[in-house]
């Protein structure tokens, strides 16, 4: 048999639905965003540890030009290295019919043998045969962009020979998780993909025989990687080694970086809102609940239950709320885990994807949640216990209230139900304050979510019309003389033809250093520009290095200060230079010199590295042709295509974000304006049924109460706006890496949208309760006391 | 149905029943009635005897089930939700046993919230003042006695110069000394404003400040007594 107060808990559940699934909502989201967060943060950490463990990905990566195989034995040899395997690296043309953009493929040799490094995950076909010269394996995400499978042949450029390679196999790499392609800022597997071959294979085709062009290791545990690539930069150097980089600047492994650390932030911030303002919404709901039932806690103590049992009866109440909002949120949680799993599998080329289910996120979940409950519940249930059972089954003494509304009505003309609005708010501040701030959380999340597309719209704006202004950028394998320039300029299309030259380099000042390339720009460039932060074309000094800002960061410089910059290209000068400026950039870190002065500084005559270029949109297929076949060209990169590919990742999940947020938003806006509602009606019922009675019409008398709403809705946005604001700041923080820093642009219609958002699920909830107002029993209230 | 120039309220078989499921309750069973301007009628009855209900249709906040009543040029039985509103809101005063005022306004406020709202108010102080409570305008509800509350309520019905004055059970939550006070606050609003002033109460000693005493039994009008003289309310005790 259930005992009676078990039984009014269960009748008081029921009675109160619609309020307690208000709660349970605000309190499901939290639920359901902790376990998202933690659970695909930790999915995307195990995948990529058990990713790399099983494949044996490297700690270390460095590319030469070309050094010979027998500086592997000394490579080895370093203190900490545990094995280092030769590779073969180059970048080859993508040459197939029918596909007039550009496209590119990075040539892999195959590691050594099962012990080799960086092992591939075999998902279709075979490996090939060591000794063909055509046997390839492509990677996963390409072939199914071009519909390939093994049997399939690749017509590719190789060295600026035209090559059919037989595919027998299709598989994945630890090392191309996140595959991104040269110049690239979005994987783009119809434009780039990774084709492994047996390293003979390649050596000839690159005239490497002997030699090999890139270098992976691994380390003994517990080894200090910068000592293990200083000793090796000392060895690649005299073989146009650029700098060795460990993992964590591995492009793959540190967009993976950027992603986790993004999901880390999302659980910092968004499970603590929820239950914070479910704590707010339980405490406020069961306050109500206890007043009115006053008279029964007093008649229950006096017929002999303990405090305890009382109190333990709310408790229960609280809990049953609790544990509806966990199993709601356990199932969205694991439902959009799935969603978010599937999300990242577009993004991330995994050969598996390890969605923990991890009883441990769950649990912790659920106490946090019981936590924030039962932690709302405590005062409420305080007063339950306090309450002496005379003093309980009297009438509660009547509200009292105080003038102190006086500056409001010298501010505004109040009408007397204006008046009664006010004082309402001002009796029971700690409940208007926490109503406002739960709804200023709704708009602050929404603000914090939604300003990043604005932000993304404005980078694509600084990045691809205001920077990098080329239509094309054709990219040479090694430096060339002015003549390529020339030579380009005769390609079909080309109307306007810039050159530029890049020097990788290690800048540094004090104890920090970065490794990057300096790119030099001519004169007056108009198709790749450097901006300075008001977005106004900088000048190029004669001599000095402009630094983007993140650099200047990262470097801590100023203008005017030194650096030292050791290049890591031909005779590898070091020099000291001085920062003469700071110029705005999103993607990378950047270093700019005027072309002349950098290649003075080179001493190696005026080369160029590649050509930034204005086609006439008419001949680009003419164009395209004309720039692969030419023999320097290593690759070619086409703005509006990397646009294109920018902008439809970008749609094809801003949708979901969008709705995911709103919803969240939503919740929260609903859950506190509803129970707000509730427990006004609840107090001022009586007051409200007299008004109708004086002679109000429903209208008015709805008034008192959604004006009480409206104050505290109209409130909450400003207070909304800044605390999304602090988010948004507190994100791009966060955010930031050295592969891209997100700039903090916030649109007005961000706030205006959040606002909105939030102001149409306050209404509808508040015309929920407009049908109660319309109800009021007249009759009723003149009949009995409160 | 026209009937003679100084008759405010006109009632002919009024009727209500009440269903609850199968159960019918028959609240009034045909009520006759008639009321003259300026008369002051005091409604005795036993609980449930359809005295409350009575006034409740006659005030607008109620619906016959049938027959018609009618005040001056409008037939109360034919008004919807929306003209009962206006009614109420122009031509009628309410006083009630438990007083009913707003809690978060002061007694001035509580009168205002009434003169805001009304066409021909009066200021809100010379309402309080005719109960007697122009020291406590600033005083909050739950700062005033019963008595003083329920002279608040007083000055809140009388403050809009309303043509009628409903009262229903006013001192009935209140001792006799301050139910005489309260008494003495009607009789002379009666007297100051004019309305007409329908009075229930239990308290059949009452009945001799009345113009007019009806005696309610089982939803019908049973008796009906007409006082030569009327007692000021200092002269009646119970």
């Amino acid at each position: 048999m259930i005992p009676p107060l078990r039984r009014k808990v269960l009748r008081d559940l029921r009675r109160l639905w619609a309020q307690v699934l208000a709660i349970a909502l605000v309190l499901a989201a939290g639920v359901a965003t902790l376990i998202l967060g933690n659970g695909a943060y930790a999915s995307l950490h195990e995948t990529r540890a058990r990713y790399y463990e099983e494949n044996r990905f490297a700690d270390i990566f460095a590319d030469v030009t070309r050094a010979p195989r027998a500086l592997l034995g000394e490579v080895r040899d370093i203190k900490g290295v545990l094995e280092a395997e030769a590779r073969i690296v180059r970048l080859g043309l993508l040459d197939i019919e029918g596909m007039k953009e550009p496209g590119s493929v990075l040539f892999v040799s195959l590691p050594g043998d099962e012990t080799g490094l960086n092992q591939l995950f075999l998902m279709e076909g075979r490996l090939p045969d060591p000794q063909s010269a055509r046997e390839i394996v492509i990677s996963d995400g390409f072939t199914t962009a071009h519909g390939l499978g093994p049997g399939d042949t690749l017509p590719v450029v190789m060295n600026g020979r035209q090559r059919q390679l037989l595919v027998t196999g299709v598989a994945l790499s630890p090392e191309f998780i996140y595959a991104l392609g040269p110049g690239q800022m979005m994987p783009d597997p119809r434009r780039f993909g990774v084709v492994w071959a047996p390293r003979a294979a390649l050596e000839a085709a690159f005239d490497l025989e002997g030699a090999f062009s890139n270098l992976v290791l691994k380390l003994a545990p517990g080894t200090d990687p910068d000592l293990v690539i200083e000793a090796l930069d000392r060895l690649t150097a005299p073989y146009g080694g650029t700098g060795a980089a460990p993992r964590k600047d591995q492009i793959s492994h540190a967009f993976l970086d950027a992603e986790l650390k993004q999901l880390s932030a999302m659980v910092k911030v968004l499970p603590p809102i929820f239950l914070l303002v479910a704590a707010m919404l339980v405490n406020m709901t069961l306050s109500r609940l206890i007043t009115l039932e006053r008279e029964q806690i007093g008649l229950l103590k006096a017929i002999g239950y303990s405090s305890r049992a009382v109190a333990q009866h709310y408790i229960e109440f609280v809990l049953l709320i609790a544990t509806i909002g966990i199993l709601i949120g356990m199932a969205a949680g694991t439902w959009l885990g799935a969603g978010l799993a599937q999300m990242y599998a577009r993004f991330f080329s995994f050969p598996y994807l390890v969605f923990l289910r991890d009883p441990q996120i769950y649990g912790l979940a659920a106490v946090i949640t019981v936590g924030a409950a039962v932690g709302g519940a405590i005062q409420a249930v305080r007063t339950v216990v306090r309450l002496p059972p005379a003093v309980a089954m009297a009438p509660p003494a009547p509200a009292s209230y105080r003038q102190r509304i006086g500056w409001v009505r010298r501010l505004v003309q109040l009408r007397q139900t204006g008046v009664m609005v006010a004082r309402h708010l001002f009796r029971w501040p700690l409940r208007t304050a926490s109503s406002t701030l739960g709804v200023a959380m709704s708009v602050a999340i929404l603000v914090a979510s939604l300003w990043s597309f604005g932000s993304i719209n404005f980078m694509i704006d600084v990045t691809f019309f205001r920077t990098e202004r080329h239509d094309a950028q054709i990219v040479f394998g090694v430096p060339e003389p002015q003549r390529a320039l020339f030579a380009v300029r005769q390609m079909p299309g080309v109307v306007v033809a810039e050159p530029f030259r890049q020097v990788a380099a290690r800048i540094s000042h004090r104890n920090l250093s970065k490794k990057l390339a300096i790119t030099g720009h001519p004169a007056g460039a108009g198709l790749s520009r450097v901006l300075d932060t008001a977005l106004r074309p900088m000048d190029l000094p004669d001599s000095g290095l402009i630094l983007s800002e993140a650099l200047a960061d990262a470097l801590q410089v100023r203008p005017g200060d030194l650096v030292t910059v050791e290049m890591l290209e031909g005779r590898r000068p070091i020099l000291t230079l001085p920062v003469s400026g700071i110029s705005l950039g999103y993607v990378g870190l950047g270093a700019a010199m005027d072309i002349g002065a950098l290649n003075r500084l080179m001493d190696e005559g005026p080369l160029i590295s590649g050509v930034n270029l204005m086609i006439d949109g008419s001949q680009d297929a003419a164009f395209y042709a004309a720039a692969k076949a030419a023999p320097k060209t290593e690759t070619i990169t086409v703005t509006a295509l990397m646009l294109e590919r920018f902008q439809q990742t970008l749609a094809e999940n801003i949708t979901v974000m969008i709705t995911v947020y709103v919803v969240l938003a939503a919740i929260i806006a609903v859950g506190v304006v509803y129970n707000f509602s509730r427990i006004a009606l609840s107090e001022q019922g009586r007051e409200l049924a007299s008004l109708r009675v004086l002679g109000f019409t429903n209208r008015e008398v709805s008034g008192v109460l959604f004006g009480e709403l409206a104050t505290i809705v109209l409130l909450a946005q400003p207070l909304g706006w800044l605390i999304g604001y602090g988010i948004g700041l507190a994100m791009v923080a966060a955010f930031s890496s050295d592969l891209y820093r997100v700039p903090f642009v916030i649109e007005r219609e961000v706030y205006a949208i959040a606002s909105l958002v939030v102001l149409a699920a306050a209404l509808v909830s508040a015309l929920a309760i407009r049908g109660r107002i319309n109800n009021l029993d007249m009759i009723e209230v003149l009949k009995t006391r409160e | 149905m026209e009937g003679p120039a100084d008759i405010v309220f006109r009632a002919s078989g009024l009727t209500k029943v009440y269903r609850n499921g199968a159960l019918e309750v028959h609240a009034l069973r045909g009520i006759d009635f008639q009321a003259r301007t300026g008369e002051f009628i005091v409604i005795l009855g036993p609980s449930g005897s359809g005295k409350s209900t009575f006034l409740n249709i006659v005030g607008g906040l109620d619906r016959a089930t049938s027959g018609e009543a009618w005040f001056e040029e409008h037939q109360l039985t034919a008004l919807t939700e929306r003209g009962l509103t206006q009614y109420r809101r122009d031509h009628v005063g309410f006083v009630f046993q438990f007083y009913n005022l707003v809690p978060s306004l002061t007694a001035r406020e509580n009168v205002q919230l009434v003169t805001e709202i009304a066409r021909h108010p009066m200021p809100a102080d010379e309402a309080l003042a005719l109960v007697g409570l122009s020291d406590r305008a600033d005083h909050f509800p739950a700062q005033l006695s019963g008595g003083e509350q329920q002279r608040v309520a007083i000055a809140r019905a009388i403050a809009k110069n309303p043509q009628v004055l409903l009262c229903d059970e006013p001192t009935g939550a209140l001792d006799s000394a301050t139910g005489i006070k309260v008494l003495e606050a009607l009789t002379q609003v009666n007297r100051a404003v004019g309305a007409t002033t329908l009075v229930i109460t239990h308290n059949a000693a009452i009945r001799d400040i009345a113009d007019r005493v009806i005696r309610f039994a089982d939803g019908r009008i049973v008796e009906e007594i007409v006082n030569a003289t009327r007692k000021a309310p200092s002269e009646v005790s119970w």
